[in-house]
C-alpha cells in the first residue's frame, strides 16, 4: 500500500469507497469509541443535573422544597416563583443590563476599529506604542483597580450611575478587542489597499469601504465578546452602584440571595430567568455566537 | 493572503503605493485617551495610594512604605498567593484536559454531535454570578441537592471554586479546541491512518502538536480568567473556611471593602498587577503570540 | 513594526512617560472636580439608607407617613430609602459616603461604626439640637441615646428595636424530650447530650456570617471573665486579649465544636439569607443564640413557628465564673445619623423627630420590637408576643452590664480581622492558643 500512496496521493480521495478512504473516515469520525462515548455521556450529566435541578427546584413550592431533594421533580408545580422574581425588579435590572452591554458594544467598536487599523497599518513609533500599550493591557485585571477606580469615579460625580460600570467594562473589554480586531486586519492585503489607493480613496473611506466590511467576522466577534464583558460583569456594579436606579442583573441576582436567602426556589427561579434572554439569542444566532465565540480564541 | 502580506513586508515603502491606506496616527488617539484614563491611569493612582493610608473618607495621607512592609510580613498574603496559584493550575489542568477531549471530540460532524455540543454550552449562557448563585443553592448544607459540609471544608470548598469555574469556562474552551480541531488538515489523518497508527496515537502525535497553538491561547485566557473567580469566592465561600480560598483578588476585596483600609488593598492590588503582567509576558513569550504576530509580518 | 521590536525598549519607557503625565493632568482634573460636590441646604428630596431585611417595614411606613405630613411640607423636602441589602451594607454605606451621592440619613450601630464618619466630619453634631427638642431629649431612654454617640456628644437617633443577643429554643422540641430551660453550663451540655442522643442538633448557628459566632464568644468571655474583659479591650489595650477567660471562652468553643453542639455544616451556613433560621424554625436544631431580632425574622419567615414554638432564655451562668447571668450582650439598637453635607437638614431633622413619635413606637412593638423609647414598657401589651416583649425590656433594663457588640465596638480595621480569627478558632483552622495569639497581634 505504501508503494501505492507516494506516487499519487492526489488520487487517494477520488477512488469511490475505496479501502483508504473508508477506513480514514471511520477511523476520524465513524467507528464507536467507548473512551469518548464515556467521558462524553458522564460530562452531559454533569450539565443537565444541575440545569434540571434548577427548573426543577424554581418550579416547586418553598415549602415543599425546604423538605425535599431538590432532585424530585415537583409534587404540585407553580409559577410563583417566577412571579416573585418579576415583581422584584428583574425587569429593571434586565433592562439596565441591556443598556450597558449595547453602550459598552458602541463605546468598544468606535474607539477599537481605528485604533486597530492605525496599529496594522501605520507604520511608526505613535501606531506602535498605542499597540503595545493594549497588549500589555489584557494582563491588568480589573479586580487590580477597582480601589483606584472608585475613587475616580466618585470624583467624577459618577458614582451610582450606569456610566459608572459602562465606561469602565469598555475600557476593559478594550485589550483583547484590539487583539481580535487586528488579527482579522491583518488578514486584508495590501492589493486591495492599492486599487483604493488608485481610486484616489482618502484613509477615512477605506476605513468605511475596505476595513469595516472586511473585518465583519473580527467585529462581530468583538461584539459578541464585549457584550460578554458586560452581561457577566459583578464588581465594578458592586463597587460602583449601590441603590436600585443602576442596579444590573447580576447585581441584582447577588442581592437576591441576602433577599430570598433559603427561598431556594425563588434564588434559582431569578437564575433560570437570568439565561433566558441570552439562550433566546442564543436560540436566534447560535451560528454567529459560536463562529464569533471560536473568534475570540483566535480562530 | 499571508504569503502576500509577507511578501508586501519585505518590500521597501515607496510611493503613493506606501501610503496607500495608512491612517494618520491620531486617529488611535480617542482609544488611547480613554484606556488611558480607565485603565492605565488607576494602575498607576493604585500604585501612589499603596504608599498612603486612606479609609474611603476625606483626602489619602501619605505614609511611606508601611503597607508594602506590612504585605511582606503578611501571614495570608503568602497563603493567598499559594491559593491563587493552585486555583490557577488545578483549574488550567481540569479545564484544558475536558475542553480538549470534548472540543476535538465535537470537532467531528454528525447530527447528535451538534446536537449534544448545543447541550454543552448552555452553562457558558449563564453569567459567572448567576453559575454561582445556582451552585451555592444546590450546595446549601440543608437545603439543597448536595446536602452536607461541602463548603465548610477546605477541600471540599476549593474543588466547588474549581468545579463552578470549569462548569461556566469548558463550553467556551470547547468552543475553541474545536475550531482548532477543524482546522487540522484531514490529509495528516489519512497519512497517519495509512501508516496504521492508532487512535491514541493519531491524537497524541498529529491532534496535539497540531493545536499547540490554540492550547496556547485558551490557555492565557484561562490564566487570566481564573482571576475573574473572585464572584465565584465572594458569593459560595467568603474565603472561607477560615482563609483557605481567599485568593488575591479577595483579599484585596476584604482589606478595602471590609476593613477600609484602602492603602493595604491597593498594595494588594499593585502587587496583582506586576504579577499578572509577570504571567501573561511569560505566557506570551511561551505561548508565541508576537511570534505569530511576526510571522504574519513577514519577520 | 520592525522597528517596534527592534527598539521595543525604548519605545515602552517612553509610553510610561506619557503615561505617567497624562495621570497627574487627570488627578489634578479630578480633584478640581470633586471640590464641586458640596452641598447646600433647602429643599428637595434627601435619601435615607437602610439595612434591608425584614424589620425594614417599619421604617417604611415612617417614611410613607413623613412624606405626607406637615412637617415635610414645612421642610419642602421628602426622603427617599434606599433599602440596601444586609450583608453589604457597611461596604455600600462607606463606598457611598465617600462619593457625592452620600445619603443624607443612614442607618448605623453607634459606637465604631460611626466614628470614621465623625473623624472625618462627615455627621451632624445633634448634641445641641437634641437637648434643645423635648420631643428627642424625653422621648428615648438616655442610656440607650447615649450609646449611640461618641465621647459625650450624640450623633444618632434610636431608629429599632432593643438588640440583646438572647438564647432562643424550640418549645416543642424541649417538651417532647422533657427538657427545661437551663441555668448554668452544666445544664446546658446535659441537653446537648440529650438533644445530640435524639439526633436533633443542639444549636443552629449561621457560621458563614460569622458574627453569629462571634456571640458565643461575647457572652463566654463575659460569663468567665466578667464584663471588663472586653472593657480594656475596647478601650484599645491588645494584650487584654491575653486574659485567661478568652483563652477558656475559646476552648469552651472548641469544646462544643467537638462534641456536634453545632452541626457539621454550619460554617456554611448563613444566618443573613435565613439558613440558619430556617434550620432552627424546621426543628433541625433545638436552639439559637441570636439577637432579638430572631423574633421578627422568624415572624416574617416562619410566622407558625414564631408564634407557637419560639421559647428563649438568657445565656446561662458559668460554674466559678465572673459574670452575672443578667449581664447582657448585644447592640443597644440601631440609629440614624444625619450626614453633614445633607441638602436639606430640615427634612432631615424633622424626619428624625417622626421616629421619636408614638406611632413609630407601635409600630416597633407590632413588629415583635422593643422601642427605646421612654413609654416603651406601656405599649408592650400590643405586642404580637407580650411575653417576649416583657421579657427582653426587663432583661435590658435589669442588666449589670450591656456590653457592646465586639465588632461594632472596636474599629472596622481591628474587626475584620478579630471576625477572621474568629471564623479560624471556630472551623478548627486554629487552636485556642493560636486563636488568642492571633489576637493580641491585632494592633
Amino acid at each position: 500500500m505504501s508503494h501505492d500512496t507516494l506516487p499519487r496521493p492526489v488520487k487517494t480521495p477520488d477512488v469511490p469507497a475505496g479501502r483508504p478512504t473508508g477506513r480514514r473516515r471511520r477511523h476520524w469520525t465513524q467507528r464507536a469509541n467507548p473512551f469518548a462515548g464515556v467521558s462524553t455521556f458522564i460530562w452531559l450529566v454533569v450539565v443537565i443535573v444541575p440545569i434540571y435541578a434548577m427548573i426543577s427546584a424554581s418550579l416547586t413550592k418553598q415549602d415543599e422544597a425546604l423538605g425535599n431533594n431538590a432532585l424530585k421533580p415537583p409534587s404540585d408545580p407553580t409559577l410563583d416563583n417566577y412571579n416573585t422574581v418579576l415583581h422584584n425588579g428583574f425587569g429593571h435590572f434586565l433592562w439596565n443590563t441591556i443598556v450597558v452591554a449595547a453602550a459598552v458594544v458602541a463605546i468598544v467598536l468606535v474607539l477599537c476599529v481605528p485604533l486597530s487599523y492605525v496599529a496594522v497599518r501605520t507604520r511608526n513609533i505613535w501606531a506602535s506604542s498605542a499597540f503595545r500599550m493594549f497588549l500589555m493591557g489584557v494582563a491588568i485585571p480589573a479586580q487590580a483597580v477597582v480601589v483606584p477606580l472608585y475613587l475616580m469615579i466618585a470624583k467624577l460625580n459618577l458614582y451610582d450611575s450606569l456610566l459608572a460600570i459602562i465606561l469602565p467594562t469598555a475600557a476593559f473589554a478594550m485589550p483583547v478587542s484590539v487583539l481580535i480586531l487586528t488579527g482579522t486586519l491583518r488578514d486584508i492585503s495590501e492589493e486591495m489597499y492599492e486599487a483604493m489607493a488608485l481610486d484616489g480613496a482618502s484613509t477615512t473611506r477605506m476605513l468605511f469601504q475596505l476595513v469595516i466590511p472586511m473585518t465583519k467576522g473580527g467585529i462581530s466577534t468583538v461584539v459578541i465578546y464585549s457584550a460578554l464583558q458586560a452581561w457577566n460583569g459583578f464588581l465594578f456594579p458592586l463597587i460602583f452602584t449601590q441603590s436600585d436606579g443602576p442596579r444590573v442583573l447580576t447585581l441584582g441576582l447577588f442581592n437576591y440571595v441576602s433577599q430570598f436567602g433559603v427561598n431556594i426556589p425563588a434564588l434559582l427561579a431569578s437564575v433560570v430567568l437570568s439565561g433566558i434572554p441570552i439562550f433566546a439569542v442564543y436560540l436566534v444566532a447560535r451560528r454567529a455566537l459560536v463562529g464569533g465565540l471560536m473568534g475570540v480564541g483566535g480562530k | 493572503m499571508k504569503g502576500g502580506s509577507r511578501v508586501d513586508a519585505g518590500r521597501p515603502p515607496r510611493g503613493s503605493q506606501a501610503k496607500a491606506g495608512r491612517p494618520h496616527a491620531a486617529l488611535a488617539l480617542p482609544a488611547v485617551l480613554f484606556f488611558a484614563f480607565f485603565a492605565i491611569a488607576p494602575m498607576v493612582l493604585a500604585f501612589y495610594l499603596s504608599f498612603t493610608k486612606w479609609n474611603g473618607l476625606g483626602d489619602p495621607e501619605p505614609v511611606g512604605f508601611a503597607n508594602w512592609q506590612k504585605l511582606l510580613t503578611d501571614d495570608r498574603l503568602a497563603q493567598s498567593l499559594t491559593v491563587t496559584v493552585l486555583l490557577t493550575v488545578v483549574s488550567w489542568v481540569f479545564q484544558t484536559v475536558i475542553s480538549l477531549l470534548l472540543g476535538v471530540w465535537a470537532a467531528g460532524r454528525q447530527k447528535n454531535r451538534a446536537i449534544l455540543s448545543a447541550i454543552f454550552f448552555v452553562p457558558f449562557l449563564l453569567s459567572s454570578t448567576a453559575i454561582s448563585l445556582l451552585f451555592y443553592a444546590l450546595l446549601d448544607p440543608n437545603f439543597g441537592i448536595i446536602r452536607g459540609d461541602t463548603l465548610g471544608s477546605t477541600n471540599g470548598a476549593f474543588l466547588a471554586i474549581v468545579f463552578v469555574g470549569g462548569w461556566q469556562f469548558i463550553p467556551f474552551h470547547t468552543l475553541i479546541y474545536q475550531g482548532g480541531a477543524r482546522q487540522i488538515p484531514e490529509v495528516l489523518y489519512q497519512a497517519a491512518a495509512i501508516d496504521g497508527a492508532g487512535r491514541v496515537r493519531q491524537f497524541f502525535s498529529i491532534t496535539l502538536p497540531q493545536l499547540r497553538n490554540t492550547v496556547a491561547t485558551s490557555s492565557v485566557l484561562m490564566v487570566v480568567g481564573s482571576l475573574t473567580y473572585f464572584e465565584t469566592v465572594l458569593i459560595l465561600t467568603q474565603g472561607g473556611p477560615g482563609t483557605d480560598t481567599a485568593i488575591l483578588p479577595y483579599l484585596m476585596y476584604e482589606a478595602g471593602f471590609k476593613s477600609y483600609d484602602f492603602g493595604y488593598a491597593s498594595a494588594i492590588a499593585s502587587f496583582l498587577v506586576v504579577a499578572a503582567t509577570l504571567l501573561s509576558l511569560l505566557m506570551v513569550k511561551l505561548s508565541g503570540f508576537g511570534a505569530m504576530r511576526s510571522t504574519r509580518e513577514g519577520m | 513594526m520592525e522597528s517596534t521590536t527592534s527598539n521595543g525598549g525604548r519605545t515602552f519607557s517612553r509610553r510610561w512617560v506619557l503615561g505617567a503625565g497624562a495621570t497627574t493632568l487627570l488627578t489634578a482634573g479630578l480633584s478640581a472636580c470633586g471640590s464641586s460636590g458640596g452641598s447646600g441646604s433647602g429643599g428637595g428630596t434627601i435619601t435615607a439608607f437602610v439595612y434591608g431585611d425584614d424589620a425594614v417595614k417599619v421604617q417604611v411606613k415612617a417614611i410613607d407617613r413623613f412624606n405626607a405630613s406637615a412637617a415635610a411640607k414645612k421642610a419642602k423636602g421628602k426622603i427617599k430609602l434606599e433599602k440596601v441589602p444586609g450583608a453589604e451594607y457597611p461596604a455600600k454605606l462607606r463606598t457611598a459616603m465617600g462619593s457625592p451621592n452620600a445619603p443624607d440619613v443612614f442607618f448605623n450601630w453607634g459606637g465604631g461604626s460611626i466614628k470614621a464618619y465623625k473623624d472625618a466630619n462627615q455627621l451632624i453634631d445633634l448634641t445641641d439640637i437634641i437637648k434643645s427638642d423635648s420631643v428627642l431629649k424625653d422621648g428615648f431612654l438616655p442610656s440607650v441615646l447615649a450609646a449611640g454617640g461618641l465621647s459625650g456628644h450624640n450623633y444618632g437617633i434610636p431608629m429599632r428595636g432593643m438588640q440583646p443577643v438572647i438564647l432562643f429554643y424550640n418549645k416543642s422540641l424541649f417538651a417532647e424530650h422533657k427538657l427545661t430551660p437551663p441555668t448554668t453550663w452544666d445544664q446546658l451540655l446535659d441537653i446537648n447530650a440529650k438533644l445530640k442522643k435524639a439526633k436533633i442538633t443542639p444549636f443552629a448557628l449561621g457560621g458563614a456570617d460569622v458574627w453569629p459566632e462571634l456571640m458565643w464568644l461575647e457572652y463566654l468571655v463575659d460569663r468567665i471573665g466578667g464584663p471588663q474583659v472586653f472593657e480594656k479591650i475596647k478601650n484599645g489595650d491588645a494584650s487584654a486579649w491575653g486574659d485567661p477567660a478568652v483563652l477558656k471562652a475559646a476552648e469552651t468553643v472548641k469544646q462544643l465544636i467537638d462534641d456536634g453542639a453545632f452541626g457539621k455544616g454550619f460554617s456554611s451556613v448563613a444566618y443573613t439569607n435565613g439558613g440558619a433560621p430556617a434550620v432552627f424554625a424546621k426543628g433541625k436544631a433545638a436552639m439559637h443564640l441570636m439577637g432579638s431580632w430572631e423574633y421578627s425574622t422568624q415572624l416574617g419567615k416562619f410566622p407558625d413557628f414564631a408564634k407557637k414554638d419560639l421559647g428563649w432564655f438568657a445565656f446561662p451562668s458559668i460554674e466559678g465564673g465572673a459574670g452575672d447571668i443578667r449581664n447582657v450582650v448585644g447592640n443597644p439598637t440601631n440609629y440614624w445619623s444625619v450626614n453633614a453635607r445633607t441638602s436639606n437638614k430640615d427634612a432631615a431633622l424633622a424626619f428624625l423627630r417622626e421616629c421619636a413619635s408614638e406611632q413609630y413606637a407601635k409600630d416597633l412593638v407590632a413588629n415583635g420590637d422593643i422601642p427605646t423609647t421612654a413609654n416603651a414598657e406601656k405599649l408592650l401589651d400590643a405586642s404580637p408576643n407580650p411575653e417576649f416583649a416583657k421579657f427582653q425590656y426587663k432583661m435590658v433594663q435589669q442588666a449589670p452590664a450591656f456590653t457592646l457588640s465586639w465588632d461594632q465596638a472596636v474599629d472596622p480595621n481591628v474587626s475584620t480581622p478579630m471576625l477572621t480569627e474568629i471564623n479560624k478558632l471556630f472551623v478548627g483552622k486554629s487552636s485556642p492558643s493560636q486563636f488568642v495569639t492571633a489576637l493580641k497581634g491585632l494592633k
